[in-house]
């Protein structure tokens, strides 16, 4: 069970320390001296959303580290039944005057429910992110990959009694999921405020398919403070 | 905080190297997620038709008058029809059967229907409906009438039209369309869903969670089946059967034959109605008041093909509710069919 145990304790953390996002960053103006970073965004990915998180500036001299985590949810009529959070850390890995590498991990739980499921998941995300960064303004181009590497299922008494009566709930690994994703961001900052806009493709991990919506996009602002 | 990045990246790095101590379920498992088919389970009712391994079955005298049941999709199944099961007991022989790659019948991959080619809607589903009445049908004076709902009463209108003098009486329940554009336009219409909805965000969302490759039957059917739960557009509920539900409850989508079947639609933009003018027996025409995307002008402009109809109006159901809901069926529908039937 040493899934679940790590995984019980990346929720704990992302619950007790309500952290951040996995969003756009300007590295071309990090400082010391304002090392919270609280982030809102609305966008597409996998349906409509709309997220708010909260990173922390570790400054490790030429690898400073936001860590932190995201909340986002989708759009419906029923606000607490699909959700997605993620935790865990951007590092920058190499700079070159204004040309910079970043790496992004994180964990991710997510939920997902309707008339006939309540779907639980635990995944990760990991992407790299090269871009030129000056003060007031980025772009970059990100590639990223989604998995969902353990899933439990718990089905409707509906689903029982309408599709299927001996359906199998509980939880499933190997993974049961997992979607490339590619794309471009960048944004505009000012003294402690930045404008960021992000978008790409979906693809599933065959290379072939695509999700029903195929491509994601964010418009975020990030308070820096 | 460097301890506290290093045990971030610890817990990250656990859960997604370390093992869990459970038995390991597959969601590509039949018999997990979604039922099994014929193909792993002998136990259910098949016949061999055009190729293809169906979950069929058939109830009531069998040399008496054929009732062919047809459902919708593509890619749906019989379950949801079974109510007409009660027309046994008055007399009939009713057969049911899951098209292929549909329900409970065996699978085929995307590039075999695509295979099929310009003739892909004759090789594939006329000829299988063709098997099926040759199958269960015991002499040549048989009388066959189809029953098909949604896309299956456009299955039974394109079959009539092409064998117009084998067909004895065709009952067709909202047909979305018959010509492919008519097709495309109900398609979109019943499934104009708003941007911020939940019924939107159910189909979207689940893309993160399971993914499936075009060969992986039991994850795109199981999709599938969460997409089709609900859509209050067409005004359906979920299938009340009472009495006439099976002692097991499996039913499942065939998404491969839903998406393929699309996509040979839009290649060859087929004709449902190509013929069905030289069918000069009365055609039962049944829309329903509940579904928002089939309005009286619709009904209209579909039933139009229709030579000879008589159009009934189901008050108070949708889309499937004039078979699906078992006192609409019992109190209206059924007495409605038998005495259409005993019109001709």
């Amino acid at each position: 069970m040493n899934t679940f145990k790590s995984i019980f304790i990346i929720i704990t953390f992302s619950f007790f320390q309500n952290k951040s996002t996995a969003q756009a960053i300007n590295w071309g103006n990090i400082s010391n001296r304002n090392k919270h970073l609280l982030h809102v965004n609305v966008g597409a990915e996998y349906g409509l959303t709309a997220g708010l998180g909260y990173h922390y500036l570790v400054p490790v001299k030429k690898f400073p580290i936001w860590i932190g985590g995201e909340f986002s949810t989708p759009g419906g009529n029923k606000p607490a039944d699909d959700f997605k959070m993620r935790l865990g850390a951007q590092i920058r890995i190499a700079a070159f005057n204004h040309f910079q590498f970043s790496a992004r991990v994180q964990g991710i739980s997510r939920r997902y429910q309707n008339q006939s499921v309540t779907v639980f998941n635990f995944g990760s995300d990991f992407a790299g992110t090269l871009g030129y960064y000056q003060k007031h303004w980025f772009g970059a181009v990100e590639v990223g990959f989604d998995k969902a590497i353990v899933t439990y299922f718990k089905h409707s008494d509906w689903y029982k009694e309408n599709i299927y009566d001996n359906v199998q709930d509980g939880w499933y690994e190997p993974a049961t999921g997992g979607n490339f994703y590619y794309g471009l961001q960048g944004g505009y900052s000012m003294k402690k405020v930045d404008f960021t806009l992000k978008a790409g493709k979906i693809l599933q991990q065959d290379f072939e398919s695509q999700p029903l919506l195929p491509f994601y996009g964010q418009l975020g602002v990030n308070f820096r403070f | 905080m460097k301890n506290l990045f290093s045990v971030y990246l610890t817990i990250i790095a656990m859960s997604l190297f370390s093992s869990s101590c459970n038995k390991e379920k597959y969601i590509d498992e039949p018999g997990n997620l979604v039922p099994k088919t014929v193909m792993e389970d002998s136990t259910l009712p098949a016949i061999s038709v055009n190729g293809a391994k169906l979950h069929s079955e058939a109830f009531g005298p069998v040399d008496s008058t054929l009732i062919i049941c047809i459902h919708g999709g593509p890619g749906g199944d019989y379950r949801y029809m079974l109510n007409c099961k009660t027309l046994a007991t008055k007399g009939y022989r009713v057969v049911f059967y899951d098209q292929r790659g549909a329900g409970l019948s065996q699978r085929f991959p995307k590039t075999w229907y695509k295979s099929q080619g310009s003739d892909a809607i004759n090789k594939i589903f006329y000829d299988e409906l063709k098997g099926v009445i040759a199958y269960y049908k015991t002499s040549a004076l048989q009388k066959v009438i189809l029953l098909g709902q949604s896309w299956g009463a456009m299955l039974a209108t394109g079959y009539t039209g092409k064998y117009p003098t084998e067909i004895n009486g065709l009952i067709v329940a909202e047909p979305g369309g018959l010509k492919w554009d008519d097709v495309v336009d109900y398609v979109a219409e019943s499934r104009s869903f708003k941007l911020w909805s939940e019924t939107l965000n159910d189909a979207t969302y689940i893309d993160q969670f399971i993914t499936g490759k075009e060969d992986q039957h039991e994850i795109l059917d199981y999709k599938a089946g969460l997409i089709g739960s609900v859509n209050a557009i067409v005004g359906d509920a979920g299938a009340d059967l009472g009495n006439n539900a099976p002692s097991y409850v499996a039913s499942r989508s065939g998404a491969i034959a839903n998406a393929a079947s699309y996509e040979l639609g839009q290649d060859t933009k087929p004709d449902f109605s190509a013929g069905i003018n030289s069918f000069t027996t009365k055609t039962l025409f049944i829309y329903s008041s509940n579904n928002k995307a089939y309005p009286e002008s619709w009904a209209t402009k579909i039933s139009s093909a229709y030579p000879n109809k008589e159009i009934f109006k189901a008050q108070g159901v949708g889309h499937s509710g004039m078979i699906d809901q078992v006192n609409f069926w019992t109190t209206t529908m059924e007495p409605k069919i038998i005495a259409y039937i005993q019109s001709l």
